[in-house]
């Protein structure tokens, strides 16, 4: 019988939920705090920038897919960057993932056994998150398509309501004022969101299951609606940070994003302390992420290796994820790792993406030339 | 479930696996496995934090105070920590033997630097661990607030997370530890009452209670913004909540009384409820009162070269709840009326003005003046933001006006 959830297609609207949900993830509750010390109550027009700047690497991203129809980066990054190149190239993108996993294990442990299970060493909180996430991964792409599909709806919906149960003490003067000071910190901040974003770079991989199905106008505006979508829920959730908490405030909280609900009493109630319940309805946001992130690094080594499965390289990843997790066991680090994983991202967006389009534009060229 | 067809497992026997393992998944996950009863925790309700030295007059106290100590490798004698602790008796035999349930509350203290180190010392004093999640009040003397200021004192409970953002703090001018000895008469334990006194402010000005509690006054502090904490004290066998402790930069400024309290209130637009007492103009010694229902607030910075000042308006609607002139004063008469709303009104200003130049004086800025400054200036404020509160807020003005309407006498003219 055929493998039904072996997916080899899929809508231009799903990935624009794919895309959604990989770029909001976890870092909704880990990334808000260095954006507002660094952009302060211009924050949100960062995260504009950064919804703007992002999508235009996505669109470059399409336009390179759209070049090799049928293929994935791993398999045309040879051909455009030649066979050492290529490797380079492939490393990289997964390495884009890599970071991006290990640090959201990380800071996703520490602020669940910080806030719920202080007595429980983060190690356990990771491992035990690590196990469910590759159970997920381990499935074939229909089921987590599936699994997103249902997450979007379910758990967005149920996270957002409670983060906005911070609306009762919202003070909109705290806003002000709107347009910023410190106009360079409000760039600088733009460029910093890719925390936020990171995680659109799976279009590389997904985009022979749509191109065939959708024109690339088509798919920009979908992937467009995606990044409408994530730069309205990121801008909500900064502005609901700053008119609660104040820019100051927010600047000396680890998780403002959680302590946003922490003063919340529900009027007539004796229901407080919501931000317990934020984190039990952010969990499975992060789950999906994270899931998702490691069927595309899994599928990256699979496509490498020339495998039929991408099951054996995912239980190989899986220690590997979980060492480079408990390794990052101080704030320092973490901040370090935050960094790197920006400037690996940022660089892999704006350097290498380019470049592969140019490269490609030439090769083609050459090629028509040569036939003439 | 091929794995299963492999074994020759059928349908039938597939769902009754199925089912063994639902029940005993719903059996393993659904009870309460680390389950305490209530009277099993100490649940903390109140805190109260003196200096060392403060109290403990008696022989009896010095011997109980040279117990509630420990040695401390690092840092002096400095505060006395006291923990209001609730204690539960459940109800117990049948009969004449029976004893009903109970609530009562006890205080244990212990003296050194560290707040965390004095918590964990206190174990020494209880057979069970504390739990601060229904912690409700924190009462701290003013002698305390003075010698190290306010943030060594809150430092714990805003960094623990098993406290409450909605802790409500108060100054007290005597020994704080006697605020948690207070036997309500209604038999509430004290934590209990001394929050739920503060909730009052919505009918009661005299109360800054629209400061949530610990979650606001940490963001203040952050801010560098004014501390604003009600002051409780304490005679025998009465206490009374009303007034406010200053503290800029965690450092007791000093207090404001109970009208400057509500002036407060005016310019922030804090208040729910207030009673605004006038003199009748016909009758002098005799009082008017207008309760106010609701009211528009606005507060706007202006900003004229160097020169900043403040416009407040403010419409206040209301009923008249009392008058002491009784008959003797027509209230049905629409011009008697307009006169005690423009007598209202001008105690309001007045009641504003008072506020605002005690708080000049004092040069500390209450929050709503230079928050406004940096919101809608914020040039102006990055000129002046390193010495607004000893510089620029005692020489800026304000200029407040107020429009009252009385809608209704009441139900006796």
């Amino acid at each position: 019988m055929a493998n039904l959830e072996a997916k080899t297609s899929m809508s231009a609207f799903q990935l624009a939920i794919v895309l959604f949900v990989t770029c909001i993830g976890a870092q909704i509750m880990l990334t808000p705090r260095a954006l507002i010390e660094q952009a302060k109550n211009g924050s949100w027009i960062s995260v504009i920038i950064g919804g703007v700047l992002f999508y235009i690497a996505t669109y470059l991203m399409l336009r390179l897919g759209k070049k090799y129809p049928d293929e994935t980066i791993v398999e045309y990054a040879p051909r455009i960057f030649g066979r050492l190149g290529g490797i380079f190239v492939i490393i990289w993108f997964n390495l884009v993932f890599f970071l991006q996993v290990v640090t959201i294990f990380s800071g996703t442990g520490k602020i669940i056994t910080f806030y719920m299970f202080d007595r429980t060493p983060p190690e356990v909180v990771i491992l035990a998150l690590l196990v469910l996430c590759t159970y997920c991964a381990l499935q074939d792409w229909g089921t987590i398509l599936r699994i997103h599909q249902f997450l979007f709806v379910i758990a967005y919906s149920i996270l957002l309501i409670v983060w906005l149960t911070s609306i009762l003490n919202f003070r909109p003067e705290n806003l002000l004022p709107l347009w910023p000071v410190d106009v360079k910190g409000v760039v600088a901040g733009g460029i910093s969101t890719w925390g936020m974003y990171g995680g659109y770079e799976c279009v590389l991989l997904l985009l022979p299951l749509v191109y065939r199905k959708v024109s690339l106008s088509k798919l920009a505006k979908e992937v467009g609606l995606a990044f409408i979508g994530a730069t309205v829920l990121f801008m909500i959730i900064i502005v609901v940070i700053i008119g609660v908490l104040t820019v100051e405030d927010a600047k000396n909280l680890p998780f403002p994003a959680l302590i946003v609900i922490r003063s919340v009493e529900l009027p007539g109630t004796f229901i407080e302390r919501l931000e317990n319940y934020l984190l039990v309805t952010w969990i499975p946001v992060v789950f999906d992420t994270l899931a998702a992130m490691m069927f595309f690094m899994a599928q990256i080594c699979m496509r490498q290796w020339r495998h039929a499965d991408h099951r054996p390289a995912l239980l190989l990843l899986v220690p590997i994820i979980y060492v480079g997790s408990v390794l990052i066991d101080n704030p320092q680090i973490y901040d370090q790792m935050g960094k790197l994983t920006m400037w690996v991202g940022l660089v892999f967006s704006f350097g290498v993406v380019p470049m592969a389009l140019l490269l490609s534009w030439w090769q083609k060229g050459k090629v028509g030339k040569d036939c003439g | 479930m091929l794995f299963l067809r492999n074994f020759g497992v059928g349908k039938w026997s597939k769902i009754c696996l199925g089912s063994i393992l639902f029940i005993t998944i719903s059996l393993l996950i659904g009870g309460c496995w680390d389950q305490r009863e209530l009277q099993e925790r100490l649940f903390v309700l109140a805190v109260a934090i003196d200096k060392a030295d403060e109290g403990g007059d008696t022989k009896e106290e010095k011997e109980k105070k040279s117990i509630e100590n420990f040695v401390q490798p690092h840092g002096n004698k400095l505060y006395r920590l006291s923990y209001q602790i609730l204690q539960l008796t459940p109800a117990s035999g049948s009969g004449e033997g029976a004893r009903k349930a109970s609530i009562s509350t006890y205080v244990i203290s212990s003296t050194g630097e560290s707040m965390f180190e004095m918590l964990r010392d206190m174990l020494g004093q209880v057979s069970k661990g504390f739990w601060f999640e229904h912690l409700q009040a924190i009462v701290i003397s003013e002698a305390a607030a003075r010698q190290g200021g306010l943030q060594p004192l809150i430092d714990l409970f805003r960094r623990d997370t098993e406290m409450r953002w909605l802790i409500k703090l108060l100054i007290t001018s005597g020994e704080a530890k006697k605020l948690l000895e207070y036997k309500p008469p209604d038999g509430e334990p004290g934590g209990i009452f001394l929050s739920d006194s503060l909730h009052l402010y919505k009918k009661n000005p005299h109360v800054p209670g629209w400061i949530p509690g610990l979650g606001e006054t940490s963001q203040a502090i952050d801010n560098k913004k004014t501390v604003q904490i009600s002051r409780v004290e304490l005679v025998e066998d009465i206490v009374k909540i009303g007034g406010t402790a200053l503290f800029k930069e965690g450092k007791f400024v000093g207090y404001i009384d109970e009208y400057a309290t509500k002036g407060t209130a005016f310019f922030s637009a804090a208040e729910k409820s207030a009673i605004i007492t006038i003199e009748c103009p016909d009758h002098p010694g005799k009082i008017l009162a207008f309760e106010l229902f609701r009211h528009e607030t606005k507060l706007t910075v202006h900003v004229n070269g160097e020169d900043i000042y403040y416009t407040l308006d403010i419409g206040m609607k209301g009923n008249l709840g009392e008058s002491q002139c009784g008959n003797q004063y027509d209230t049905m008469d629409e011009e008697a009326i307009h006169k005690v709303e423009l007598l209202v009104a001008e105690e309001v200003k007045h009641n504003i003005l008072y506020a605002f130049h005690m708080y000049q004086e004092l040069q500390v800025d209450p929050g709503d003046f230079g928050t406004k400054l940096r919101a809608y200036q914020p040039l102006a404020w990055e000129r002046v933001k390193e010495h607004w509160d000893e510089a620029a807020f005692p020489n800026v003005s304000l200029f407040p006006s107020v429009n009252v309407t009385i809608e209704n006498i009441g139900s006796h003219k």
